[in-house]
């Protein structure tokens, strides 16, 4: 669980940690004109009122830190030297810190894949493909594509390298694509969970989804082998135009 | 054996050196316990004798402050950084907006007082491109921001550098140590320009007064908004401003001060971007603020870019 701890003697009764907290962990005590922690349970660790708090007095324990990605190394060197107590999170391309952040990552991805079978049962595949379909028509586009083959160099540049995409099409309607690199797999392995899953199926339809929207097609799955190195799709293209 | 202990002023004011005679009567104890090698404001010493602590005052703006500095990391064991020019550049900092050849021209050929064919003169230090911190420049173990520090710090830093045991030093904003009430308000205005404010044991911010204690570190123990005059972040950015990327002074100040008076937020960024050079002026020349995502000092001050190099 979390730990907050607030620090009496800095805090200056502003109540906007009371404000901002998204899940009304803190009340405040108007006699001592601090915030409690009455709910601990409650916290999530979005940091809402450290980050607010104009006297730096909200610490939080146990929580995990998945934003070490981005911090400067030089200014957390700098933050060292200033003060030798303060804990400091890591530079950028920390192993250990990579792997924890990875970790959050995929305890979140598990948790709305679950999410979304239990409320949507055998509609998850659907799922996939409106949020492949939404990419699709968001991302910047600097090229439009004109035939399909650049619809699938687009989706390499996209999925890559979080996911080593190598589609191959065999005639006008049949695709092969094969996953190298792929980061469910990982995950998959470090949890023991089977491929082919609820996030497996997720990542098909997004990405059915998105090179369908951009080529104006429907992908049929004909068939899915997953593999240790490598999965492999099989698909077919029925164009609408 | 008395420890040894030497110092240099580099671009700055010597005001962080005027500080350390501050100490007034535990000078006087400090000196049972150090011998002071190297003080400009105190002796002639040209040299570099060698020495266990170096304290540097001032940024490196000239190649005179370049070698100076090497020579005492040279000479020294420990090198404190010494005052905010040294950590984040200082106010002399704002030389990083202009760059080198438009400071010379605006002096030299475009001043009222100057003729307008004068020239720099020569056979003086060379003025660098730009401002830098010291740490850019050469390794440095310890910070000791503040325009000036204050002597309680200096007395501590030295203290526990000679391995006296101190109390642990702590790097919460100046706020933690303000004794005004910080209170949410409404139909507040922004007061532009103004540094004081009517009430004196309620905070600035509530009252419309952009004060940057929020955003700053505490070197001072809240002196300045303790006796009434609003925080112009002289100790530099605090330790959440400098470590995350996405938090700088005038969102963070602009959302406090939104959230308690319902003044908008992009007004008061607003006035803080126009008035960069004030708010920014202690740091601006240091990557922790320049380097932000989102600061553009150049851009708000209507700096032409073309009198300083890119990333310097």
């Amino acid at each position: 669980m979390i730990e907050i701890k607030v620090d009496q003697d800095a805090c200056v009764g502003c109540t906007l940690c009371v404000d901002l907290c998204p899940t009304d962990v803190f009340e405040f005590d108007t006699a001592n004109s601090v915030p409690v922690v009455k709910k601990p349970g409650e916290c999530f660790g979005c940091l809402s009122c450290s980050e607010i708090c104009p006297s730096d007095a909200i610490t939080h324990s146990g929580n995990l830190r998945s934003e070490d990605h981005y911090h400067d190394e030089y200014n957390l060197r700098l933050a060292s030297l200033l003060a030798p107590g303060i804990e400091l999170p890591k530079a950028a391309g920390d192993k250990e810190s990579e792997k924890r952040a990875m970790d959050d990552l995929g305890v979140r991805l598990l948790a709305v894949a679950a999410v979304f079978r239990q409320t949507l049962g055998g509609s998850l595949p659907a799922v996939g493909t409106m949020a492949g379909r939404t990419l699709a028509t968001q991302l910047p586009r600097y090229q439009v594509p004109k035939t399909f083959q650049d619809v699938l160099d687009l989706a390499v540049a996209q999925f890559g390298p979080t996911w080593v995409l190598k589609p191959v099409m065999d005639g006008d309607e049949n695709l092969t694509v094969d996953v190298g690199d792929c980061y469910i797999r990982e995950l998959c392995k470090a949890k023991g969970l089977e491929l082919g899953g609820d996030l497996c199926v997720l990542f098909y339809n997004y990405l059915a989804g998105y090179i369908g929207r951009m080529s104006d097609s429907r992908l049929k799955l004909v068939e899915s082998a997953p593999g240790d190195k490598a999965c492999r799709y099989k698909v077919q293209v029925i164009r609408r135009s | 054996m008395k420890a040894r202990i030497s110092t240099e002023w580099l671009s700055g004011c010597s005001g962080c050196h005027v500080a350390m005679v501050d100490l007034h009567e535990k000078l006087v104890n400090l000196v049972e316990d150090v011998e002071f090698v190297r003080i400009p404001v105190l002796m002639d010493e040209k040299g570099y004798p060698k020495a266990d602590i170096g304290i540097v005052e001032g940024a490196v703006r000239s190649s005179h402050d370049r070698e100076a500095l090497l020579k005492m990391r040279g000479s020294v064991r420990t090198l404190i950084a010494f005052g905010t020019c040294a950590s984040y550049g200082g106010p002399s900092g704002i030389g990083w907006l202009h760059g080198k050849k438009s400071i010379l021209d605006k002096v030299y050929g475009g001043n009222p007082t100057t003729g307008s064919q004068e020239k720099a003169p020569t056979g003086v230090p060379e003025l660098e491109e730009s401002v830098v911190p010291i740490d850019e420049v050469v390794k440095v173990d310890f910070q000791l921001p503040g325009c000036p520090p204050h002597p309680y710090h200096i007395a501590l830093a030295i203290r526990t550098l000679l391995g006296a045991p101190g109390p642990a030093l702590d790097a919460k904003p100046v706020c933690a140590q303000c004794n005004r009430k910080m209170e949410k308000r409404t139909g507040v205005t922004l007061l532009k320009g103004a540094v004081t404010a009517p009430e004196k044991d309620v905070c600035f911010l509530s009252q419309g007064v952009v004060c940057l204690g929020s955003v700053t570190l505490n070197r001072c123990q809240a002196q300045c908004p303790n006796r009434g005059v609003a925080c112009a972040g002289c100790a530099g950015p605090s330790p959440a401003i400098i470590m995350e990327p996405q938090l700088d002074i005038r969102t963070m100040v602009a959302r406090r001060m939104g959230l308690l008076t319902g003044i908008p937020e992009e007004e008061i960024r607003k006035y803080i971007e126009e008035e960069a050079k004030t708010f920014y002026s202690y740091a601006l020349s240091s990557p922790v603020i320049y380097r932000k995502p989102t600061v553009e000092i150049r851009e708000w001050t209507s700096v032409p870019s073309s009198g300083a190099r890119e990333g310097i």
